[in-house]
């Protein structure tokens, strides 16, 4: 066998493959991204507590290629995070690329596009949050007027209930029909 | 509020609720007594106390509820899979959403609810669907894993065993094959920069090519390895020329006679190759040399292959498997498409929510892209205005510009015949000329000649296209409607350039077999073999096609791409700048697959050499894309193109199958060649082996071709389709029905919140005034206390 270095126990490969979607050899591709990210600080062989505890902070995981042109970038790396800051910890970064993955079905992707979505936390897709991702998809090019106007249109196809703002049912409605969703909402490894 | 700024139609129903009374059923919801105490504080803040902002726990607990007592009802049998995965399709993102809040309470209360191994392991395979973050799912996973669950018996045991060994199976499949996954760096590389719309396409090629390949596999197992291992099991009589039976004429010496025509001894082997003919004609990779016998494995008389029938079986299963394929392809697309196409499109929806590719890495793809949003926004904004211009069109002008449009068409019509006639024209040209021994004797001349047909088609092919978009241009349409337009337009060319070519084959060979007692007839230019000669033109048009692709792709749009790009002036970029013309590109890949279609009944070596092709058209095609173009400012859907592909590709195999159809059954074997020589048509092997058979297929066979069986058969058909028909309908309405009633259910929400803080405000105001009265009475009389 030799010094084969081993990066994960079998045990914790198991566990991580009952719970993403990813295969063993695209966990230690994922493991091999992460730590590309930071070298110094990312071990080359994970015990479960590094997986836990060892974070990469928000600014230089924004610079992972696959994040980097992305609009969404810091609210996703807000969304997967424990600590809520944006951190990611390697179960953290695996996470969000198993629910990016082409495997993970509909409904999780939803979940998560609704959290991405919703800038301000309230559980609802409200004007201000349609505006923020107006504003970030179109790099502000768009005239506040037409801003506007595009918001109220979308609540108006989506709103069901008629309280002005997207409620979970309301988006998930929304993208079943949406069909795109699933191959857009879809990072490669 | 959230309703009060939106002039909400205020709906009169409310006006019941009072006398309802206390007749209205209480729900308990999740709120106390504190939680009354916060709304008295603030009565706008009902809102938050709604089941439906508690996100998921009041709804789907209850649904989780009906799965605990279903689990309790079903924990003593077997599972039903399938219930329990439709059940738990959709609420086991949801049902265990509510684990979101809190795992532990959800958990199933192990003391009165032992779940079986089965069930377990089912919650477990579930886990990754849990919107929860990893520590959760590790830790659910490990409870799962710890608590105690009942052991299966017998037969259950087994069947679970069966499910956890497939799905063991299944997995260590899927890592095999991810391992071993082709082009998957090349496929990263193009959706880095142009997105998952043009990543669909090369996966099509993908496809394209193992279809190809396994088709390949099963040729060399059944049919060239069978006429190159087995001899014939009886000896054929000898070609006697004197004999009636076996003389001039008959299948032997005709067949003994094309043995022996060899090519001329000036052409060396790559001509013979890259034409097919010569040494190259004689082997496996043609019809001509099959075997027309029963093969056997060293004269066993027991094991016997029917070459004929192994031959014309394994050419319908080509088909067979590849409109197999493609049908469940498109089905899946299909299936998508039909859902979405109920109801309304959500247009604004869909360009913010799905509008952006999370797969895209390079900046400078990322700027067009988010161009490419803004104006599909822009253009979603002005389509209200556009649409009213168009309708306030002048009647001038909508004159104007029908006959505009009925000119162009009527000139793409004439194009067409054009280009067909050319064809058709130099298609006879070549064959006449080569009889010619003037240009018998320059071997680089009658290359040309024998290239010419195929030089034609490709020419065609490349040409018409650009004056078809100039022309489409002219017509004014809206730009999604231009792409389909031109690209039904190009289909048309290809599919009757082929036509064309069939056609004047068909009146080449139109006259008896050459091979006759009579000898051959002086008009008669068909060739001894036409089988193989077809086969052989198939061939060619194939190389030549893909030589072409390599000629456009590097020596044309390589500089013009290197010259737009470097160059500064803008009559040099406008020329040179490419951009992806994706149906454009699919057309070219669905060409060759009809192409090999067409051609691999008369050269088995077809399949083969289009899989070599696909190969190699995956790097031709990334160049273009990744080198020659930039991203376009159209954004591809990668739902819309997959759709498109499979449409292309199934229009183009339901087209070819009519010619073949029409020659297995109908035309005349060659006498000289092939394994039908002798037979009145290529279908007659299929019939003899039916009545050949044994007795009862025969009977089963002629029972369901009896008025007792077709008759009723033939009426429930009907009665089904019209059922499922009634049925899609019922459905739509009732999603319309409950629409509806979503919508008033919203209303009413609002109407009652609306009316609850107003009691709340009252008794606000109620209790204030109140205490306030109590307040000064108390004043009033610690005053007159005080006073006295």
């Amino acid at each position: 066998m030799g010094n084969k270095l081993v990066t994960f126990t079998e045990e914790q490969l198991n566990d991580y493959q009952d719970c993403t979607f990813f295969t063993r050899k695209e966990i230690l591709r994922v493991h091999k991204k992460f730590r590309e990210l930071q070298p110094d600080l990312v071990p080359r062989t994970m015990t479960k507590d590094d997986a836990v505890h060892v974070r990469v902070a928000r600014d230089i995981m924004e610079r992972l290629p696959e994040l980097r042109e992305n609009p969404f970038k810091s609210r996703i790396c807000e969304v997967f995070s424990s600590d809520g800051k944006g951190n990611l910890s390697f179960e953290d970064f695996l996470d969000m690329l198993s629910i990016l993955n082409e495997h993970a079905p509909r409904d999780i992707k939803v979940y998560y596009a609704f959290k991405i979505y919703d800038f301000d936390n309230d559980q609802f897709l409200g004007p201000s949050d349609l505006q923020q991702t107006l504003r970030l998809l179109t790099q502000s090019q768009l005239l506040p007027e037409e801003m506007t106007q595009v918001c109220e249109k979308v609540v108006d196809e989506c709103d069901v209930d008629a309280d002005g703002r997207l409620s979970y049912m309301e988006f998930e409605h929304v993208i079943t029909r949406a069909p795109d969703f699933l191959s857009t909402f879809h990072i490669r490894i | 509020m959230s309703g009060g700024e939106r002039k909400v139609k205020r709906h009169p129903r409310g006006q019941g609720w009072e006398e309802a009374g206390g007749e209205f059923y209480q729900e308990s919801y999740p709120g106390g007594e504190a939680e009354l105490e916060a709304m008295h504080q603030n009565p706008s803040n009902i809102a938050t106390l709604l089941p439906s902002k508690q996100n998921r726990t009041a709804t789907y607990s209850k649904m989780y509820d009906a799965k605990t007592t279903m689990r309790r009802r079903t924990a003593n049998r077997t599972a039903n899979r399938a219930q329990y995965q439709t059940t738990a399709r959709r609420p086991s993102a949801s049902a265990a959403t509510a684990a979101a809040t809190d795992v532990a309470s959800m958990l199933p209360d192990l003391s009165e609810n032992l779940s079986n191994e089965e069930r377990t392991w089912e919650e477990i395979m579930q886990i990754k669907a849990l919107p929860v973050s990893m520590a959760q799912k590790k830790e659910h996973k490990a409870k799962l894993q710890s608590q105690t669950k009942l052991r299966l018996q017998g037969l259950e045991q087994l069947k679970w065993q069966r499910r956890k060994m497939w799905q063991r199976l299944r997995r260590s499949w899927s890592e095999a094959y991810a391992k071993m996954e082709l082009w998957r760096h090349s496929m990263k590389e193009v959706e880095g920069d142009f997105g998952t719309g043009v990543v669909a396409y090369f996966l099509f090629i993908k496809w394209l090519m193992f279809l190809n390949l396994g088709v390949c596999t099963l040729m060399v197992l059944f049919i060239v390895l069978p006429a190159v291992f087995l001899k014939p099991a009886q000896q054929f009589p000898e070609c006697n020329l004197s004999n009636n039976f076996t003389g001039q004429g008959s299948v032997e010496c005709c067949s003994a006679q094309y043995a022996n025509t060899t090519s001329e001894p000036a052409e060396n082997i790559f001509m013979q190759f890259i034409q097919g003919r010569g040494i190259v004609e004689h082997t496996q990779a043609f019809y001509g040399v099959y075997p027309n016998v029963e093969l056997t494995l060293n004269s066993a008389a027991w094991l016997s292959y029917d070459m004929p029938l192994a031959y014309i079986s394994l050419s319908l299963v080509f088909m067979l498997v590849s409109l197999a394929a493609i049908v469940k392809s498109a089905a899946k697309g299909f299936k998508e498409r039909l859902v979405e196409g109920e109801g309304q499109f959500y247009q604004y929806c869909n360009i913010i929510f799905s509008g952006w590719d999370f797969c895209i890495k390079n900046e400078k793809s990322a700027c067009i892209k988010h161009k490419a949003i803004f104006n599909e926004i822009k253009a979603s904004i002005e389509s209200e205005r556009i649409e009213e211009e168009r309708l306030t069109r002048s009647k001038e002008e909508r004159f104007k510009l029908f006959s505009v449009r009925v000119l162009v068409n009527l000139a793409v019509f004439v194009l067409l015949i054009a280009a067909l006639y050319l064809i058709y024209v130099v298609f006879d040209f070549s064959a006449q000329t080569q009889t010619d021994y003037i240009i018998a004797n320059n071997t680089l001349l009658r290359l040309l000649f024998e290239f010419l047909p195929s030089l034609c088609v490709v020419g065609l092919n490349l040409v018409i296209p650009i004056i078809l978009g100039m022309l489409v241009r002219l017509e004014r349409y809206s730009p999604v409607l231009i792409v389909r337009i031109t690209l039904m337009r190009t289909v048309l060319l290809r599919l009757s350039s082929l036509g064309v070519v069939l056609l004047s084959f068909y009146r080449q060979f139109n006259c008896d077999d050459p091979c006759r007692p009579e000898g051959a007839d002086a008009k008669c230019k068909k060739p001894l073999c036409w089988e193989t000669y077809v086969g052989q033109q198939f061939f060619k048009l194939m190389l030549v096609d893909f030589l072409s692709h390599i000629a456009v792709t590097f020596i044309v749009n390589f500089p013009r791409g290197q010259l737009a790009k470097y160059s500064h002036n803008s009559v040099v970029a406008y020329l040179g700048e490419q951009q992806f013309d994706l149906p454009k590109h699919v057309l070219d890949v669905v060409y060759i697959q009809t192409l090999c279609w067409l051609g691999s009944f008369f050269a088995p070596v077809l399949p083969l050499m289009a899989s070599i092709i696909f190969f190699f058209m995956f790097y031709i095609k990334k160049f273009a894309c990744l080198v020659n173009s930039k991203p376009s400012t159209i954004p591809y859907r990668a739902s819309r193109s997959n759709s498109l592909f499979m449409a292309v590709l199934l229009l183009s195999f339901v087209v070819m199958i009519i010619p073949l159809g029409y020659t297995i059954a109908e035309r005349t074997p060659s006498k000289s060649c092939g394994p039908f020589r002798g037979l009145p048509s290529v279908w007659s092997v299929i019939v003899r082996t039916f009545v050949s058979s044994p007795a009862w297929i025969k009977h089963v066979v002629f029972f369901f071709t009896t008025a007792g069986f077709a008759v009723p058969a033939f009426i429930t058909l009907i009665l089904c389709l019209y059922y499922f028909y009634a049925v899609s309908a019922a459905n739509k309405h009732m999603v319309l029905v409950l629409k509806n009633q979503l919508v008033l259910e919203g209303r009413d929400k609002q109407f009652l919140l609306h009316r609850l803080s107003q009691i709340i405000k009252q008794q606000q105001e109620h209790h204030k005034a109140m205490r306030a009265a109590a307040q000064s009475a108390h004043m009033n009389s610690t005053d007159i206390s005080s006073s006295t």
